[in-house]
């Protein structure tokens, strides 16, 4: 199966992703490749199988209504190489 | 030099034979003098190793101490430290300080070991070379052209080499096993579970397990004890109570059963590891193991199940890395779109790109039940499979990978012939199952490693056997020539 | 061409949980920016989602209260895209397997007849930040305070067929989210938010049209407006024989229009799949029967008992149960003040009421206890005080700390019931104003206002109005026999 380039440039806009023109070729095969080796799940017989939801068979456990105050935010903004004034910067957005 | 392992370490400690301020300093000059061979450290943490140790010694010498006080050991670079740069090998977290430690990290450090630095790896946990990184590739020690696998490919290095006693790794395809086997050393990847997720930066978040990379089975039963059990943090995370590790590696494995899965033995590997791995297999006989052969029919489906449903987690999980609240971020874009698209492909390596790319893909509308709702189900037979097969067998016994270690260079272009370094250890991860790798031989001079797989929770029959299979040969006190001088 | 109206709603109600829903920093609205943004809440690299149990209940609660269906398991799943104010670049919420489907609910329609709008799913998911756009010059701000409230999507069948049906729904789920205390509504501060979905089709076809999303509604008239704008909208489109474009659409309340959103893609494919972080939520057949035994009696119900147990007009019942709160304050009224039922609604729903909607608060933020508003209300049964009066005492209660007593008694308010009193003065003003006697002996019955105004003048409105009434019509008719 051959993935074509139009595909890819789908895939990278639905990831937020660039490629070069020059490398475009160079994903695009190997993208097929890897989903050629995929494609050999369909020969599988799943025929009355659930999907497996987990490893262990388990529910979610539940956490407790309560506030636990675990924000420091100046701290967390020297990450952030774009903040002010407490807030994270983004370039401006016109809805 | 000596390799010194955490045994050893715990009884010179134990005897005042050593400091622990000696010990980090020993640790250091071994890193500074090798590790510029082996690339296999991304960050170190020498002074607050230093301040540790001396507070450690102070401990001891009071009497007032823990089993693990003042030991060193490396943490491969994906486990959150908080204040220490953690950047999962890649451009998009080459500056990133995490201002909390994950679980796992914290648990090992009430239990008073110290951290000596975050080794290398393939970018965010993709790869199986350790190829992908963006701090250069990591060189075997047993030859340095040749790669020591991945993803946990510093943590195996340093640890083969004795420039380090023991490391925490990740395994979510083999990326603990496959490294051991390649280095000649010993990885446990535990249950599915086990270990706390809290911090460990994620790839696939049903796959992926903390484990470790030590030179014995002894030392890593008694660093696994002080990082396992329930976190409340991660809803992932079982609520099993983590058993004595160390207490139950003596015990006697006469009639029990191991399990050969006719699947792994059917040409896929050549004569000679084939033969190594049978030597193998005969000293387990001879320590009172059943020798019987087993089927895990759809084990041949792992590889596309594994791509499928690692690649659509992955695809997910690295969605966060936008460069707005912490990562790389690009001073010149000209809108949000440019943002997001110039912070990812600047800040990703090609590896990374792909699996993003791949998972995108078998998420996306149209093929979702062709892919991803199939390989889950494709899942299920797998582990349906195992569980049959524990009906039978208490272990099951497989080698770790199809060859010895690869050069380096020689793979990296061809995606598909790199997954395929996966196949035997992908499918304990499918399943959940705790999984170990040992030396069992050496093939031309370079290790090969042998698989043992448990059920669930199992992970004390793993560290029993190969603590005896240990106890009757050698390979695993095999250290690689370059590394022996001092 | 007839057209006909097909409206769905997709109401989001942020619950009162203390908590996040997967972490557990404060919920509080109005904090200052990313105060109130854990690392699991910003999406830091390693952290992961532990379920609120709160949430849980709260959903279970809403669908026992709408009939729905409560999923013995439900799935949490990832739905995927890029936006600043969604740190993970995913919103975790549910997709095939909610944990409430096949709900109803009844809307009053003209006064009359009611209507069944069927309630297809209520699933729970975290809310998203808040992007800011006129902080900065030449940059978006985000604030992540509210990125992880927990959110219910209440999603309705197109079973709405005009704006005002549409209102009287989303009326009705306030009112009910806000009766179970799962939330409290409050639209101003986005707890409830709406999102309309409108079509056209030809009168009798059972197709549906192409429809077009109206977004984030925040008050039951604009979605009425937002409604009959977009309704002549695609009337227009279609009469031409043109085709609706399926979009998200804005509404503009200034304008009194919808326009295009252009920043969304339209083509967003949100691959959704189950989030491995989180485990299947398994809901006991104990805990549902638990939930079930404390709901809260609902609108319905009240109306009744208040009707049946409490004698009071439907209206009125109505009137006061409409807002919980209200309804909450009445029966704590009652509790102290049993003498009369209605005349205790009345005076809610007229004097207490009337002063509330003039100084713009609201029952919650009223510094007097039901125990002291029972207290007045005693007065005026015991006729001490006149209706006047008790005003004046209302606005004293609310703004100082005094009793009902003390404010009568530092004010001489007590009204003066005494009969002997009153004649006196209603005797010395019939002799004051001959003319307007005359007047009045002479058919001129408009004119007793002015005397009875006279009266009260000279008590200082403090006489008993009936009393003066009475005693000035006797006293007149006394004159005539002269």
């Amino acid at each position: 199966m051959t993935v074509k380039k139009s595909d890819i440039n789908h895939i990278c806009d639905l990831s937020k992703l660039r490629i070069d023109e020059n490398e475009i070729s160079t994903f695009t095969k190997q993208i097929s490749d890897i989903l050629n080796m995929i494609n050999e799940l369909e020969e599988a017989d799943t025929n009355e199988i659930k999907p497996m939801a987990h490893p262990m068979n388990m529910s979610q456990r539940l956490r407790k209504d309560e506030v636990m105050s675990n924000n420091d935010r100046d701290l967390f903004q020297e990450n952030a190489i774009d903040s002010e004034d407490g807030f994270y910067k983004v370039p401006k957005v016109i809805d | 030099m000596e390799r010194f392992t955490l045994k050893k370490l715990i009884h010179m400690i134990s005897q005042r034979e050593i400091s622990s301020a000696e010990l980090v300093s020993i640790y250091f000059q071994r890193i500074k003098k090798y590790d510029h061979f082996l690339n296999s450290f991304i960050t170190l943490n020498q002074e607050s190793a230093e301040e540790q140790s001396l507070i450690a010694d102070k401990k001891i010498q009071a009497g007032n101490y823990d089993l693990l006080t003042g030991i060193p050991y490396a943490s491969k670079d994906i486990f959150c430290t908080k204040g220490i740069k953690t950047t999962c090998a890649s451009k998009m977290l080459e500056n990133f300080v995490p201002p909390y430690d994950s679980t796992v990290i914290n648990q090992i450090k009430n239990s008073g070991a110290i951290l000596v630095g975050k080794t290398n790896m393939d970018e965010f946990a993709m790869g199986s070379s350790n190829e992908t990184s963006y701090f250069g590739p990591v060189y075997n020690p047993w030859d340095l052209e040749r790669s020591p696998g991945g993803s946990s490919g510093g943590s195996a290095a340093a640890v083969a080499s004795g420039i380090i006693p023991i490391a925490l790794g990740t395994d979510t395809g083999g990326s603990i096993r496959q490294p051991a086997a390649f280095t000649g050393i010993t990885g446990l990847k535990p249950t599915y579970g086990r270990c706390s997720r809290y911090g460990m930066i994620a790839f696939a978040s049903s796959l992926d397990q903390a484990g470790l990379l030590a030179l014995t089975a002894e030392d890593i039963a008694i660093f696994l004890e002080a990082m396992s059990g329930f976190d409340p943090l991660d809803s992932t995370s079982v609520e099993e109570p983590v058993p004595q590790y160390s207490d139950s590696l003596h015990n006697s494995i006469a009639g029990k059963t191991i399990g050969l899965p006719k699947e792994f033995f059917n040409n896929s590997l050549d004569t000679e590891s084939q033969r190594i791995l049978n030597q193998g297999i005969e000293i387990y006989e001879k320590l009172g193991a059943k020798i019987t052969e087993i089927s895990l029919p759809n084990v041949g489906y792992s590889v596309p199940t594994y791509y499928v449903v690692a690649s659509a987690e992955c695809s997910s999980n690295l969605a966060r890395y936008d460069g707005i609240r912490y990562g790389y971020r690009d001073d010149n874009t000209k809108d949000l779109d440019d943002l997001y698209r110039t912070n990812r492909q600047i800040g990703f390596g090609d590896e990374v790109k792909r699996r993003i790319m791949t998972g995108t893909y078998v998420l996306s509308a149209g093929y979702y039940d062709a892919y991803y709702l199939k390989a889950q189900k494709v899942r299920q037979l797998i582990s349906n499979d195992f569980e049959e097969a524990f009906k039978e067998v208490d272990l099951i016994i497989g080698p770790t990978t199809q060859s010895p270690a690869f050069n380096i260079g020689e793979k990296i272009d061809d995606p598909v012939s790199m997954y395929m370094n996966d196949i035997y250890t992908i499918s304990s991860n499918l399943a959940g199952l705790p999984a170990l790798s040992h030396p069992v031989g050496f093939f031309d001079k370079l290790p090969i490693g042998m698989q043992l797989i448990a059920p669930h929770f199992h992970e004390y029959q793993l560290l029993n056997f190969c603590h005896l299979f240990q106890q009757e040969t050698d390979f695993h006190l095999q250290q690689p020539q370059a590394f022996l001088d001092d | 061409m007839k057209w006909e109206t097909v409206i769905g709603l997709e109401i989001h109600v942020q619950l009162a949980c203390e908590s996040k829903i997967f972490s557990s920093s404060s919920t509080k609205y109005g904090m200052p920016q990313n105060t109130q943004a854990s690392l699991v809440d910003l999406g830091y690299p390693g952290v992961l989602p532990v379920l609120n149990h709160q949430a849980v209940v709260m959903a279970i609660k809403f669908g026992l209260a709408v009939d729905a269906e409560i999923a013995e398991k439900s799935i949490f799943a990832r739905k995927n895209y890029f936006y600043p104010d969604l740190p993970k670049g995913y919103q975790i919420s549910q997709y095939e397997l909610p944990i409430v489907f096949n709900g109803s609910i009844e809307i009053p329609i003209n006064d009359k007849s009611m209507k069944t709008i069927r309630i297809t799913r209520a699933h729970l998911e975290e809310d998203a930040g808040k992007s800011i756009h006129d902080k900065f010059d030449n940059a978006s701000a985000i604030d992540l305070n509210r990125a992880g409230t927990p959110l219910l999507e209440i999603v309705s069948e197109p079973d709405l067929s005009s704006s005002e049906e549409a209102s009287s729904y989303m009326q009705k789920i306030h009112q009910l989210v806000r009766y179970l205390k799962i939330s409290d509504g409050n639209m101003q501060e986005g707890s409830f938010r709406c999102d309309a979905n409108i079509s056209l089709r030809p009168l009798g076809s059972n197709v549906l049209g192409t429809r077009a999303e109206i977004k984030n509604i925040n008050s039951f008239k604009f979605v009425e407006k937002a409604i009959e704008f977009e309704v002549e909208r695609q009337k227009a489109i279609l009469d031409e024989g043109e085709s609706v474009t399926q979009e998200t659409r804005l509404y503009d309340s200034e304008k009194n229009e919808t326009r295009s959103m252009r920043s969304k893609e339209e083509a967003n494919d949100y691959r959704y799949f189950p989030d491995p972080d989180l485990l299947p939520i398994l809901v006991e057949k104990d805990l549902i029967k638990e939930i079930k035994k404390e709901l809260p009696e609902l609108f319905d119900q009240k109306v009744d008992r208040y009707i049946k147990q409490y004698s009071i007009r439907k209206v009125d019942a109505v009137e006061i149960a409409k807002n919980i709160d209200i309804a909450e304050f009445f029966e704590a009224l009652i509790h102290h003040f049993k003498e009369n039922y209605q005349q205790a609604a009345n005076w809610l729903l007229s004097e207490l009421m009337g002063y509330l909607n003039k100084e713009n608060i609201s029952i919650t933020d009223l510094t007097i206890t039901a125990d002291a508003s029972a207290e007045l209300l005693q007065k005026i049964h015991e006729n001490v005080v006149s209706t006047s009066m008790a005003k004046i005492i209302l606005k004293q209660l609310i703004e100082t700390n005094d009793s009902v007593d003390e404010i009568i008694e530092a004010q001489g308010l007590k009204q003066i019931s005494d009969r002997g009193q009153i004649e006196a003065i209603v005797k010395e003003v019939i002799e004051l104003f001959p003319d307007q006697r005359d007047q009045y002996l002479s058919g001129k019955e408009q004119v007793l206002g002015f005397l009875i105004g006279q009266v009260m003048k000279k008590t200082s409105g403090k006489a008993n109005p009936k009393m003066v009434n009475q005693i000035l019509l006797e006293k007149l008719k006394e004159n005539r026999r002269r």
